[in-house]
């Protein structure tokens, strides 16, 4: 760690553009200001906006019918009850982790200092198995269900994505330039087809008769297809194959920097090659991990084009239910209000992706 | 300096020439997989008229881009009903009969309906009907209306329109209720048999719900009559049925909106399709129910045999009308029950 210290610190330093740098910046200042400040800007005044019965376009009356509509005392009810089992759950790892330390010597070794880590990841299981299961079980509103599927949708597809973009972002990152580079190019082959045309090859694979089964059904593995296409599944496989990239890239550039000296200093100083990846090699490449997590998951919860094409529009999620409710519904305001906590919701994430790593890294 | 001056004046050109080009384009706002590309084209090549053409997959859809701002369309095909809603919020242009004087090809019967007397603001484009369409080979139980498709043995292997009026519309029929007494005690009263019905489905799709079918994801679809007719007509396996208990018939209209910037050419484009062989090119590439006299008159004999396109029997087929707000209830209770 002591080796970045002097790093972060010229970064500092740098940080600062000087009238050069804001000219420099110019071009990306106004094409935020316009396609991403603006109509954030317009969705959060919609968002308070009443709709008009007639056409179900926004007028301007400022209301918080939206939001109330949102925040319905059921849906309160489960938050309020998932954050107590969370916590509950959390309060009872802890405790126990804290009983393995003095009962085994492994245990200690392996849960001393990690208090708090322990209890925020059982917390987070904690609460969100609650939640799961109260959106499911009670008749709360197809809303929540909506919400909690499309982040267990959207959070399982970063989890593979993290499974599989780490040791791929690893091997291209430690291999010889000349082979890097191809790797490389072949991550990257697929951005120069439209995301759309990509999209509809995996309904030519995945559907009953398309090749995946066909291939299945060749092999003799299968007698009837298995139906891949309009459900869940197939919708994460669309989400995998679209994020994967974004994972990988961030990944391989925290591998790519990665000090080989600091590895091989774990390796001579004893540790297996288990202890060197979690003790040294994770680590280090962690703001890469975070900034894929956060490149995956927050696009993955809103996204709508996969699930619309591979889902059969039968597999509701976050964005197609904004798109309903702004476009089908005729209900812009409500629209407008659903996406604008989304949006909260994304900076949080972001603020806590982000600060972590600066933890990590001080 | 003659080179510095020469660019200008080209990049110039290609600044400007949207604005001046601006004169001659038409904006058209239409279902998807409705309009032939060959029909835009030979509009153009006749008028000069350039235009663009953007689609939507509901009516509900038009509507809201349609009164949202910041598009500005010169035509929209809105189907009956939203033309009465529409209409109702003064949205469209009244129309000039002495510019189309191609109207007088317009089957009579689709005239004068009572949502929009005297065509002031509508000019019928084409007919249909919702109906089921399923794959013969596979499907070997007698099919006469929608009782005998929405049924277990035949779950996850159906397709149908993702639109929400329609489906509740299906099963108001099946329940002998009338597809416009759409209040919130009926869509209370049909909301489980509605549920059923929705675990079966497997997919969606209003766009082109053929596409399942061809590819053999579903054997069985509630679909448009012109997918239908297409299915029919590019393979015999398929077999097309009309609910017996009774289907939506839909009148799609050309509509001028009130703000829209060209309508001179929007009256040119209405009075190019009408023309009989335009007519029947349309109809070649979509098949629905043309509500051209003369275009029907230069199809052949089998053409006008698919009963897809031209259903024989009638009595049973209702125009929607506007329901206003309940439409709202529609829409919650369609997507309250998907994905279940």
């Amino acid at each position: 760690m002591a080796a970045i210290a002097p790093m972060t610190h010229s970064l500092d330093t740098r940080r600062r553009p000087g009238v050069a740098g804001w000219l420099l910046m110019t071009p990306l200042v106004l094409w935020m200001a316009a396609l991403v400040i603006a109509p954030a800007a317009i969705m959060l005044v919609y968002s308070f906006s009443e709709r008009n019965p007639d056409t179900g376009a926004a007028t301007f009356a400022f209301t918080l019918d939206n939001y109330r509509e949102l925040f319905q005392s059921a849906y309160l009810r489960v938050f309020a009850l998932s954050l107590l089992c969370g916590a509950v759950v959390a309060t009872a790892m802890v405790a126990a982790a804290a009983a393995a330390c003095k009962a085994w010597l492994w245990a200690a070794d392996l849960f001393k200092g990690q208090r708090q880590r322990i209890g925020m990841i059982s917390f987070i299981l904690g609460f969100w198995i609650a939640i799961n299961f109260l959106a499911r079980s009670g008749n709360e509103g197809q809303l929540l269900k909506i919400i909690v599927d499309s982040i267990n949708y959207a959070g399982l597809s970063t989890i593979i994505c993290v499974l599989v973009g780490y040791p791929a972002a690893y091997f291209i990152g430690r291999s010889r330039e000349s082979v890097r580079n191809l790797l490389l190019m072949a991550v990257m082959i697929p951005f120069w087809t439209s995301f759309l045309v990509r999209t509809y090859a995996w309904i030519t694979i995945l559907s009953d008769n398309g090749l995946l089964n066909s291939l299945l059904k060749w092999m003799d593995l299968i007698n009837e297809p298995i139906m891949l296409k309009d459900t869940p599944t197939a919708v994460m496989i669309g989400l995998v194959y679209t994020y994967l990239p974004f994972m990988i890239l961030p990944i391989y550039g925290s591998v790519e920097r990665l000090d080989n000296a600091m590895v091989e200093a774990a390796f001579d100083l004893g540790a297996g090659p288990l202890r060197a990846f979690w003790g040294v090699i994770l680590p280090l490449t962690r703001p890469g991990v975070v900034a894929g997590i956060l490149l995956v998951f927050i696009p993955a919860i809103g996204m709508f084009a996969v699930n619309d094409m591979l889902g059969g529009r039968n597999v509701p999620m976050i964005g197609s239910e904004i798109e309903r409710h702004a476009i089908r519904a005729r209900n812009l305001p409500f629209g407008a209000a659903l996406g604008t906590v989304l949006l909260v919701v994304f900076v949080i994430i972001y603020y806590l992706g982000t600060r972590r790593r600066e933890v990590s890294l001080g | 300096m003659k080179r510095v001056c020469k660019f200008i004046v080209a990049m110039s050109a290609v600044l400007f020439s949207p604005m001046i080009a601006g004169a001659q384009e038409l904006s058209l706002f239409a279902w998807s997989e409705y309009v032939p590309q060959s029909v835009l084209d030979g509009f153009t090549k006749e008028t000069g008229i350039k235009v663009t053409y953007e689609t939507y997959a509901s009516n509900e859809e038009m509507v809201t881009k349609l009164v949202a701002g910041g598009a500005n369309y010169d035509l929209v095909i809105p189907s009956e009903y939203t033309v009465e809603a529409l209409k109702k919020q003064s949205l469209l242009a009244e129309l000039d009969h002495a510019k189309i004087p191609n109207l007088k090809n317009v089957q009579p019967s689709y005239m004068n309906l009572a949502y929009d007397q005297g065509n002031k603001v509508s000019v019928p484009w084409m007919a249909g009907t919702v109906g089921i369409v399923y794959n013969g080979e596979k499907i070997k139980d007698p099919i006469t209306g929608f009782k005998d498709i929405f049924q277990d043995k035949y779950k996850k292997r159906l397709v149908v329109l993702d639109d929400a009026r329609e489906f509740a519309s299906w099963v108001m029929v099946a329940q002998g209720i009338d597809v416009n007494a759409v209040t919130k005690d009926n869509l209370a009263k049909i909301r489980p048999q509605q549920k059923q019905w929705m675990d079966l489905v497997r997919s969606y799709d209003s766009d082109s719900p053929k596409t399942a079918l061809q590819s053999g994801d579903v054997d069985i679809g509630v679909v448009w009559n012109g997918e239908g007719s297409l299915l029919i007509q590019d393979d015999p396996k398929f077999k097309w049925v009309l609910p017996q208990e009774g289907a939506h018939k839909f009148i799609d209209s050309l509509c001028v909106p009130k703000n829209a910037k060209n309508k001179e050419a929007a009256h040119k484009f209405i009075n190019y399709v009408l023309k009989p062989e335009v007519g029947k090119e349309i109809w070649e590439a979509f098949p629905y129910t043309t509500v051209n006299v003369e275009s029907k008159k230069l199809l052949s004999d089998e053409q006008r045999g698919n009963l897809a396109s031209f259903p024989a029997n009638e009595d049973k087929l209702k125009l929607f009308t506007d329901i206003g707000e309940v439409m709202a209830e529609v829409e919650k209770q369609f997507s309250d029950l998907k994905g279940q």
